[in-house]
């Protein structure tokens, strides 16, 4: 595993660093907004591991704001690792959609 | 702030009190967003409970993690300390102190019979306070359920104390050189100690399984919580108290100073253990305030 542990494209803590690179949200509306850009519904329970874990890597933060609903950001080393894995996974998507002859556009 | 449906707010017990204080707020925030009004359901207690073991079991590896490799840093140096103690201590050193003056000897016994008799009250305040709750708990026809282990217990200690009689009689009739070429004497005193053990170990046990049983107000849990902790961090110091009188009045050296580091660390880890016992007290008598 990589150290930003970002593995697969349905993996929370990805979708939660993709939900985050247009700005910050807190727990609802990063959940909403996966559900509408990814199709993936996370349980309250998983997304709050992820961004436990996110946290604990430094990948996001906390901003100011009202106490109950703390709105989270990515910081730049979540950036990175974020491009990174994208990165990757378009290498992977490009070769498949090649071998499959289907057109990249 | 607005206080959570205590429905949902009882979800959050699944996870560890660190994680409660850092996230618990806003996690009860999500779930109320995610709920919209409506009961928690099956799903999503199923889903939050996982989640919370999960952080739980997350939070032990971490900690387990960081304590092994404390441990592993200090045990290095405690071994290099005592390594290095015995062997650069010179032996003219030992040869040229003095015989333990009186006052090392009875400050030394001072303090072993202090760390004692501290160790003792706390068993006795141990027992005292769920003597109620036990008194109860046979009152309400519990005997059957504990006799078995404690008729377990005695009878390992009758066996146990039959054993030891072997050896001591052998003390007393024999002479010291005797007894050190008596292979019997070895055997039964090795028996002997291990069958005290094995006693030992039921007994605890049957203490362990009795406690299960008692129904402890949440005053007695809480204050059993800090006396267990005081109990444990009281017996290894008099463990280490004792080695260290037995090493001032044989006047070695060496071995005094390493049960001297030993004692200190035990005071140490006592106290740490004992303040973490406090919070976890207070946190049950927390619990209790607000279940009422």
């Amino acid at each position: 595993m990589r150290p930003s542990g970002l593995r697969r494209p349905n993996d929370p803590p990805l979708l939660i660093l993709v939900s985050l690179a247009d700005g910050p949200k807190h727990g609802h509306a990063l959940a909403k907004d996966i559900e509408h850009f990814a199709g993936v519904k996370l349980g309250p329970g998983a997304l709050y591991g992820a961004i436990t874990r996110l946290v604990e890597r430094g990948l996001i933060e906390p901003t100011g704001g009202d106490d109950r609903r703390r709105p989270y950001r990515i910081t730049p080393p979540g950036s990175a690792a974020l491009a990174e894995a994208l990165a990757d996974m378009r290498r992977v998507t490009n070769a498949g959609l090649a071998r499959l002859g289907l057109d990249l556009a | 702030m607005k206080r959570a449906d205590p429905r949902v707010e009882r979800l959050l017990r699944w996870y560890p009190r660190a994680w409660r204080e850092r996230y618990g707020e806003e996690f009860l925030a999500l779930i109320q967003d995610t709920l919209n009004g409506r009961r928690p359901t099956c799903q999503l207690r199923l889903s939050v409970a996982g989640a919370g073991l999960r952080e739980r079991w997350h939070r032990t590896v971490r900690t387990a993690k960081a304590a092994a490799e404390r441990a592993s840093a200090s045990s290095w140096l405690i071994s290099a300390a005592i390594g290095g103690v015995v062997t650069l201590v010179p032996p003219s050193l030992k040869a040229s102190l003095p015989m333990a003056r009186a006052w090392q000897g009875t400050a030394a016994l001072d303090a072993l019979l202090a760390v004692a008799s501290f160790t003792c009250a706390a068993v006795l305040a141990g027992i005292l306070v769920v003597v109620p709750a036990f008194v109860r708990f046979l009152q309400a026809g519990g005997w059957p359920k504990i006799r078995r282990r404690i008729a377990r217990a005695a009878g390992a200690t009758v066996v146990a104390g039959a054993g030891l009689a072997g050896p001591l009689l052998a003390q007393r009739s024999m002479t010291s050189a005797q007894l050190s070429r008596s292979v019997g004497y070895w055997v039964g005193f090795l028996a002997a100690s291990a069958a005290l053990v094995v006693a030992l170990g039921l007994w605890v046990s049957a203490v362990t399984g009795l406690r299960k049983d008692l129904k402890l107000a949440p005053r007695v849990r809480a204050a059993e919580v800090v006396l267990d902790a005081v109990i444990a961090a009281a017996a290894w110091a008099s463990v280490a108290a004792f080695f260290v009188w037995y090493h001032t009045v044989q006047l070695s050296v060496p071995w005094l100073l390493v049960w001297m580091v030993v004692l200190a660390s035990t005071g140490a880890t006592g106290s740490k253990s004992v303040r973490r016992a406090v919070r976890r007290s207070r946190r049950i008598l927390a619990a209790a305030g607000r279940g009422r």
